[in-house]
């Protein structure tokens, strides 16, 4: 426990630490927000967890480790008009591998747009998504590797309240991949390591030109997606003969168009730690922190009997304290299956 | 003989509506027909238009009682479509009038063969209760190719004559244009005139007749002497002035200069006149003034140490919009091409004024003339009351401000819609903004209070904190602080943030919270 701990403290430290980058203003929130209830609930750590879905999303090598064909569902209202959720589909290929899809979506469903002139021309409903694409295999009883590709389409839903200039609505972003490795060391242990947002392209970075007009007359627009470096670890035990585990992702973004940058002001690093425990049978609470955000989590697992079949699936529940903001978002559910 | 006599269309006989501008977006903003009242024209998203604003003078600001606001026809404008672009000074402002007869005056523009408005087609007066359209009929005339082109003909300048009841406008390439309504409004006298510059007489446009430039120099502008009455021209080959015998002669300084624009006012008399020509692709423009008769001599730019600057109008690529004059100083509007900056440049019998500023000679946001970084269109000198010579400038999406102190201090007017006390509303106006744009936060404090305000991305990082702990006062409409309250679309660092929405929250201390939304439509950044 001292060393998880010690973990905790360096992650916190990693969180708060001053840096010049900001992650906020650069491209890739739906990313950094995650996906399903369950994982939200104990800090949106999944990436160490051979059971988080969706993998295709957490660290495509969680799916060499399907032994089944599993869904999920997340959907979630947090303030601010703020819509968001996600849906898995994966399943075991073979004897050693793994395919799953994901998709990620957020989105506000409530912008006015207000032009110059102070008047409000309508509402519109921008959102953002990612589709994920993952292939697994299990090299061993013990080590999966992954890999998947991703593409965004975001679509601002603002062209019909600008006569005067043609406004593109949807942008979609080339693909990108993104390698995940796992290993589930032992009963207690697991770790992984994932890599996101890297590119068919110079440096091998996600950039992309956006063009917001098909007229030119709006200045286009240039992003890079920031390459992550993911590095999770699992530790599973039983207190008071209850399962409990503890998850921690220690995230580096680096914030630059080049393969390799060495500058810190260059690099954000931010942390995840979550606890959960089952404190009835099938039923576990769970806690959280990822960066500056606090959640709370709630999960309990049914099992439907049709004919010979069973047919498991978990209902979550989280809670999540944006801090930075002050905002309390006490809306988000999910579920997850396991098809027989 | 070409003349006509021009349909008079009396179109929107309404009753005018809204208690509202037209638009933010105002170009012109020129005396009405009653001492504290005031024309303003907008050209917006919703179309173009006049707005009657009524004025009272507060203890320390001027309030509006009123406004009263018609459109244009959708397919016609007064404002065209080059005004910001065009290089040279003749077509990078809206001339405008109020005369007695006619009321407020402005040019009448229709959609040219590519969709724009650049097609001259006549003029509109405005008067309380109508939009009068006058049509004006082309001459029948043999052009130089290189005048063919619509804005060539466009009106540059009004001029009345209020002994006589006439109508002067230029036409550019057409000379001048007489409309006289001595008899009645509904039946004018129209006449046109092209300068013979040969022997500086006013000869009458006749049918099929071929305009030589260099013999009939195209007239950019003109203005009457308050004094005389004799009418100067601003024309391609110099400037020209009436004389007692009615012909014309030249002014010696400005003699092989292409004049775009004469001014005339102020006690003593001062005429300005700017001279704008492109020289291998780049405008050189140049500033001339005659003080109380006095030669012509270019305007003088002294800093604020009291050195002389030379050829500081030129290098800003600078272009007068109007110039307004109260008693012994002038106010010019001007601003360079594509509008990056504005502002009111001031005159008095030594020079330009200076100011402990970034730009010594030009008063813009920050001097308060604005209430935000926009282009400042015009200038006006207004009677807001028998004694007190008001200053109106109209700006590019900042409504109107009005001076009622020769510049001292400003009142804004402009449309605003309601925002929640205590911070019930943040409204962020424009809402979607691009990359150099800018998005003001708009909120109301019920009470004098500290504020903060904080742009957030999606994920809720901060991003930005635009403003912190700054005092800011209780209003009954708006408490922001346009020129300090506003996001441009970076982060702390001054990076473009990537294309999406953001939220902005404002704080008080008082424990109000309000959120905002904006989006972004993003920067060039890697």
């Amino acid at each position: 426990m001292k060393k998880i701990a010690l973990l905790c403290s360096l992650l916190v430290a990693f969180g708060y630490a001053d840096k010049k980058a900001m992650l906020g203003s650069f491209d890739g929130f739906v990313e950094r927000m995650g996906a399903s209830a369950h994982e939200l609930g104990r800090g949106n750590t999944g990436s160490a967890d051979t059971s988080a879905q969706p993998g295709a999303y957490w660290n495509p090598a969680l799916l060499s480790f399907r032994t089944q064909l599993t869904y999920n569902l997340h959907a979630e209202q947090r303030s601010l008009d703020r819509t968001g959720g996600s849906i898995g589909v994966e399943g075991r290929v073979g004897k050693r591998m793994g395919v799953g899809f994901a998709m990620l979506y957020r989105g506000d469903h409530a912008f006015d747009v207000v032009n110059d002139d102070d008047e409000t021309l309508g509402e519109a409903s921008p959102y953002f998504s990612i589709m994920y694409l993952g292939f697994a295999y299990r090299l061993s009883r013990r080590d999966g590797l992954g890999i998947s590709f991703s593409m965004s389409y975001d679509n601002l839903d603002i062209s019909e309240y600008y006569d005067d200039i043609s406004l593109v609505n949807g942008y979609q972003s080339p693909v990108s991949f993104n390698l995940g490795w796992v290993r589930q060391w032992n009963e207690k242990w697991s770790t992984s390591v994932v890599i996101r947002n890297l590119s068919f392209s110079k440096n091998l970075s996600a950039v992309w030109t956006r063009n917001p007009s098909t007229d030119n007359s709006v200045i286009s627009t240039e992003g890079v997606r920031p390459k992550v470096l993911q590095i999770g670890v699992g530790y599973r035990n039983t207190l008071f003969g209850k399962p409990i585990s503890a998850w921690m992702e220690a995230l580096d973004y680096q914030i630059a168009d080049t393969l390799l940058a060495f500058d810190p002001d260059r690099h954000v690093w931010t942390g995840r730690v979550g606890f959960e425990y089952e404190v009835i049978p099938n039923g576990s609470v769970s806690l959280g922190m990822n960066d500056l955000n606090f959640s709370f989590g709630l999960g309990y697992q049914f099992n439907i009997r049709i004919g010979k079949k069973r047919w498991p699936f978990d209902v979550s529940y989280a809670l999540l304290y944006e801090s930075e903001a002050n905002l309390w978002n006490p809306l988000s559910f999910g579920v997850r299956g396991w098809i027989p | 003989m070409l003349k006509k006599i021009s349909v008079l269309f009396f179109c929107a006989i309404s009753v005018f509506a809204a208690e509202s501008l037209v638009s933010n977006f105002t170009f012109a903003v020129a005396p009405g027909p009653s001492t504290g009242t005031l024309w303003v024209l907008s050209r917006g998203d919703a179309g173009s238009g006049v707005t009657l604003v009524t004025l009272a003078l507060g203890e320390s600001q001027v309030n509006v009682i009123s406004m009263k606001s018609d459109f244009f026809d959708q397919e016609k404008t007064a404002v065209h479509d080059g005004v910001f672009s065009d290089v040279t000074g003749e077509t990078r402002r809206t001339p405008f009038l109020y005369t007695e007869k006619l009321g407020f005056v402005v040019p009448m523009l229709g959609l040219d063969s590519v969709e724009s408005f650049r097609q001259p087609e006549g003029f509109y007066s405005v008067k309380t209760s109508r939009i009068l359209e006058t049509p004006l009929d082309e001459p029948i005339v043999e052009l130089d190719s290189a005048y063919s082109s619509p804005m060539a003909k466009s009106i540059g300048a009004f001029a009345y004559d209020t002994s006589t009841s006439v109508l002067w406008f230029s036409r550019g390439i057409l000379g001048i244009e007489s409309y006289d309504v001595s008899g009645s409004i509904s039946d004018p006298k129209i006449s046109n005139f092209v300068l013979d510059a040969k022997d500086g007489s006013l000869d009458t446009l006749n049918r099929n007749k071929k305009i030589n430039a260099s013999e009939n120099p195209p007239i950019f502008g003109l203005s009457l002497h308050p004094e005389t009455s004799m009418l100067w021209l601003a024309t391609e080959k110099g400037l020209y002035h009436q004389t007692a015998n009615r012909s014309f002669e030249k002014v010696e300084a400005l003699k092989d200069s292409r004049v775009t624009g004469v001014w005339i006012g102020g006690t003593p008399i001062q005429i300005i006149a700017e001279t704008s020509a492109r020289e291998e692709s780049v405008t050189k423009s140049k500033l001339w003034r005659s003080w109380n008769g006095s030669d012509f001599k270019e305007v003088v730019f002294r800093d604020t140490l009291g050195k002389i600057q030379k050829d500081v109008y030129d290098k800003a690529d600078y272009s007068v919009s109007n110039v307004a004059f109260i008693r012994n100083k002038a106010f010019l509007a001007v601003q360079t091409i594509e509008g990056s900056i504005s502002g009111l440049v001031k005159l008095d019998s030594i020079g330009a004024i200076p100011w402990n500023h970034t730009r010594q000679w030009l008063y813009d946001v920050e001097a308060g003339v604005l209430n935000k970084n926009t282009i400042l269109t015009s200038v006006a000198a207004i009677p807001l009351t028998d004694d007190i010579m008001g200053l109106a400038v109209s700006s590019y999406g900042s409504g109107i401000s009005v001076s009622a102190d020769s510049g001292q201090t400003w009142s804004h007017i402009l449309n605003q819609t309601a925002v929640k006390d205590n911070l019930g509303t943040i409204r962020m106006i424009p809402s979607v903004t691009v990359a150099h744009g800018e998005s003001m936060v708009a909120y109301k404090l019920g009470q004098r209070s500290k504020v903060t305000i904080e742009v957030f991305s999606y994920d809720m990082r901060r991003v930005r904190t635009i403003v912190k702990d700054v005092v800011r006062e209780e209003n009954a409409v708006r408490s922001s602080k346009a020129t300090e309250d506003f996001w441009d679309g970076l982060d702390d660092h001054g990076r473009p943030c990537a294309m999406g929405v953001y939220y902005v929250r404002v704080k008080d201390n008082h424990g109000h919270v309000g959120w905002g939304k904006v989006m972004t439509l993003g920067g060039n950044r890697k």
